[in-house]
């Protein structure tokens, strides 16, 4: 037990953090990034089942996103119903989506399956910002705020803790991938899918199940992200930007590994939080400009960092064993 | 692009309009995909950012007008070697060390290109839709029951002249053939002595001028703003796909298959549901005929 | 060379044809292995060998013929569902899982048999001891050089622990010495009862290791029989005119 801890060192330290950080902070815009940091370290980590996972690199993850975004927002201000009904929806349909993904998958190469699912979220974006009886078209939808923990109507702090949890069981699951059956089999579809099938692996329903569970695993996130925010805009919800950063913190921190995710959204997540503040005097230029960071951070990482940051500490860690043995 | 509709009661043969339509349209789209399939054929490169150059086309035609008055065919002139020399920068500083890399780096890479041009023009020039309006914009022309106007003919002319401008150069320059045999094997294009990195170099510039000046030619007929390329984008790939990678005449005939779905379509159902059309069409062609309507090489990068 | 004597018929090919548009890649073959046999396939380049390799393990369905594994038709099931009743091959350009150490690409072949990752990657170490994998388990598979890559893809197979091997070109690009440590492990690995086709271009390996070798030619067989039949056999000697062909006293 005391050894599994110790081999967890980064993630204990950034949980523990998490964890403790609400009882010592109480500044609301401190505790904010804090929710925002864990709950795009978990959006990224379910990216991270079907792109780092599984090798099958999607850009258009805001598809499930919205579509847990949605369904909380209608259910909740349309229907009255709980938000948690509407992430049970949520999860049923983009269950139904993440598998027709799942299917392009197996049709479809690399670059060609990212354009499809690129294609597939602007195709949802026109839909919700046209549709205007239901979705209310272009405007978007107010998620009605009601306390209390059924309606995930919740404070600063519950929220903190909330997303901890959400994004402990997110890490659990990607490390479950590293050390499973599944895991294992699913790591030799990734490498060689020719060489996976000649070892009795069935490639393409492994491809599917993993896409699957990262569609239904992002719309949880769209979700509470939902509630937190308090406001679902089609234009933002859907779009290639977001799918962008969910792939983009994978990235930085570590494709395939369990806590690149979140290393990648604490650089990235606090980089906004500091530009937005440095830049709070100018009109539409702060949403640009972090945004043109992503894109040249993006660019640069993939060529000269390409594990991201857990695999460069593994890398200097080796380096460190190495010169000291 | 409504001219059927602006023209009112006049007796409009419904028929030759759309077949017009789809012909001024398929020119334009031509321009577009066929430096798109030349970057695809002889680099192998999915260009997520090809819609952003056009875009730039568009702004670039924009400032022109509206700074300095100069209507977007003289803009045009200037914007192809401007947009020769952007494609060779591009190449030089984003595309040139990702040649080799593995698929996943290669998506990434130019899916960050795309973003941060996109955010470059919002941060410069604002997310607010812009319009070049010039004189030719406006007139209409009427032929035989059919109405256009006449930037659409000037965009088609001119931009398959270009077309054919590029086909000539790759048929029967040296050059050219040097860049198709790289197409066909880069192993044996490099034991042959072939420079493989002038060859790319090439490539992407020409295929980044097509793409820029293609956003001047259609200045007038689109609205401006960053993210217009994104809609040109799945077209593009539609369009190579059916005419088969690097095949450039493949290009033109796909490009008036996706404009006659677009004209029918728009004419049927409206023009909001575009992007959707695209999609179904482009889903359709990657698994029913992902070799492309002729059967062309390429097949085997698509997953068949 | 004592191998345990031919058994019940194990797998059997009944006029497998597979055509490619224009192209007849395989005629015709049929064939017959039973259980505990070491059959040898032979051929010119692009005769059907590897063909009738993906036809067997499934990665292409035969336009005509049948095959059956074991008292099943397997002639329409997919790849890995063919693995999974004990039919593995290896590929002739090597596949490792290039990012995976050694001993996870053995166990990623165990945990055909296992449901459990622990059970598994003790079958791993003992199938890394037999291949002589030892000193490399923890290396990456894409560091390894030639011979080792190809000790390993054999390595993996056998961690799927199959009724039926078949190997495509193990031994193509070894140094003599490699040569030998291969020729070795497939020999012992067959005298331990395990049944195997193999797929060679190095004469002198096939003949010595094989009871029965079968000959391929444009898709059609044209000989089979034991090596000395073989190698004495007119139509296989005009078959390689023009090749270099060197034969290895058995």
């Amino acid at each position: 037990m005391a050894s599994a801890l110790a081999r967890h060192w980064g993630a204990l330290l950034i949980f523990g953090a998490a964890a403790l950080i609400p009882v010592l902070v109480r500044d609301a815009y401190f505790l904010d990034s804090l929710v925002l940091i864990l709950l795009w370290g978990a959006l990224s980590a379910a990216w991270n089942v079907a792109g780092g996972y599984a090798g099958q690199v999607s850009i258009g993850h805001a598809a499930f996103f919205g579509i847990g975004a949605y369904s909380a927002a209608l259910l909740g201000a349309r229907f009255q119903q709980s938000p948690w009904l509407g992430m049970l929806i949520g999860v049923a349909l983009s269950l139904v989506a993440g598998a027709a993904i799942g299917y392009l998958s197996n049709r479809l190469k690399g670059p060609y399956f990212a354009l499809s699912t690129i294609a597939f979220s602007q195709v949802l974006l026109i839909v919700a910002s046209r549709w205007r009886g239901f979705t209310s078209g272009s405007e978007g939808i107010p998620v009605p705020f009601r306390p209390g923990f059924a309606t995930l109507g919740l404070g600063h702090v519950a929220w903190v803790y909330l997303a901890l949890a959400v994004a402990v069981l997110y890490w659990a699951i990607q490390l479950w991938l590293e050390h499973s059956r599944f895991g294992y089999r699913l790591a030799g579809v990734r490498e060689d899918e020719d060489a996976a099938q000649a070892l009795g692996i069935p490639a393409r329903r492994l491809k599917v199940i993993a896409v699957t569970a990262s569609a239904a695993l992002t719309s949880v996130c769209g979700t509470l992200w939902a509630q937190y925010v308090g406001f679902v805009d089609p234009f933002y919800v859907f779009s290639v930007d977001l799918s962008v950063r969910f792939a983009l913190n994978a990235i930085i921190g570590g494709m395939g590994t369990a806590l690149g995710p979140f290393l990648g959204s604490i650089l990235i997540t606090s980089l906004e939080t500091y530009l937005r503040a440095s830049l709070s005097g100018v009109k539409s230029g702060f949403t640009g400009i972090y945004l043109i960071v992503y894109g040249v951070v993006l660019i640069l990482v993939v060529r000269f960092v390409p594990e991201g940051l857990a695999g460069l500490a593994s890398r200097l860690r080796a380096r460190w064993v190495r010169a000291n043995a | 692009m409504d001219s059927a509709r602006r023209l009112g009661r006049a007796q409009i043969d419904v028929f030759a309009q759309l077949g017009v339509s789809t012909i001024l349209l398929g020119g334009i789209y031509a321009l577009i995909a066929v430096g798109l399939t030349l970057i695809f054929g002889i680099m192998r490169v999915v260009n997520f950012a090809h819609g952003e150059f056009l875009m730039l086309g568009m702004y670039l035609a924009f400032w022109a007008y509206t700074l300095l008055s100069l209507d977007p065919y003289f803009v045009l002139f200037v914007s192809i070697p401007l947009f020769y020399g952007i494609g060779l920068v591009t190449y030089v500083l984003v595309m040139r060390g990702v040649i080799h890399a593995s698929h996943n780096v290669q998506i990434f890479t130019t899916v960050g290109l795309s973003t941060a041009l996109q955010n470059l023009a919002l941060v410069l020039w604002s997310g607010d839709f812009h319009t070049v309006r010039p004189w030719h914009a406006l007139t209409p022309i009427r032929v035989a029951g059919t109405a256009f106007n006449l930037s659409q003919v000037v965009a088609f002319v001119i931009a398959i002249t270009l077309t054919v401008l590029l086909f000539a150069f790759m048929r029967w320059t040296h050059t050219g053939r040097v860049m198709r045999a790289t197409a066909q094997d880069r192993d044996a294009a490099i034991l042959m002595g072939i420079d493989t990195d002038r060859v790319y170099r090439i490539t992407f510039a020409l295929g980044i001028a097509a793409v820029g000046a293609a956003g001047v030619l259609v200045s007038p007929l689109y609205a401006v703003y960053p993210t217009a390329g994104l809609q040109f984008v799945l077209l593009s790939y539609v369009v190579v796909v059916l005419g088969g990678l690097g095949d450039m005449v493949g290009a033109l005939i796909g490009s008036l298959i996706v404009a006659a779905v677009e004209v029918a379509g728009s004419y049927w159902f409206g023009t909001a549901w575009k992007e959707i059309f695209y999609f179904v069409l482009f889903i359709g062609v990657l698994i029913f005929r992902p070799a492309g309507l002729f059967g062309q090489r390429g097949a085997e990068n698509l997953g068949v | 060379m004592s191998a345990p004597a031919p058994g019940p018929a194990l797998l059997t090919l009944e006029h497998v044809t597979k055509r490619f548009g224009g192209l007849t890649a395989v005629r015709g073959v049929s064939l017959e292995v039973r259980t505990g046999d070491l059959v040898g396939i032979i051929g010119p380049n692009g005769a059907g060998k590897t063909t009738l390799f993906n036809v067997i393990a499934g990665y292409y369905r035969p336009d005509e013929g049948r095959v059956t594994f074991d008292g099943r038709d397997v002639t329409a099931l997919p790849a890995h569902a063919i693995s999974r009743l004990g039919l593995t091959r290896t590929f002739q350009l090597v596949k490792p899982f290039g990012n995976l150490s050694v001993r996870d690409n053995v166990m990623i072949g165990a945990l055909t048999r296992r449901a459990s990752v622990r059970e598994a990657r003790a079958d791993a170490e003992r199938v890394i001891e037999i291949c002589g994998l030892g000193p490399h388990a923890g290396a990456r598979a894409r560091a390894l050089p030639l011979a080792l890559r190809k000790r390993l893809e054999v390595a993996r197979a056998l961690a799927t622990r199959p009724r039926l091997l078949l190997l495509d070109e193990v031994m193509a690009g070894l140094t003599p010495t490699e040569l030998a440590a291969m020729i070795d492990l497939v020999r012992r690995l067959h005298a331990e009862g395990l049944t195997l086709i193999v797929i060679e271009h190095i004469m002198a390996a096939i003949m010595r290791l094989s009871q029965r070798v079968v000959m391929l030619h444009h898709g059609e067989k044209i000989a089979e029989g034991t090596p000395r039949e073989i190698a004495s056999d007119r139509r296989v000697i005009d078959a390689y005119l023009g090749e270099e062909f060197v034969l290895a006293e058995a």
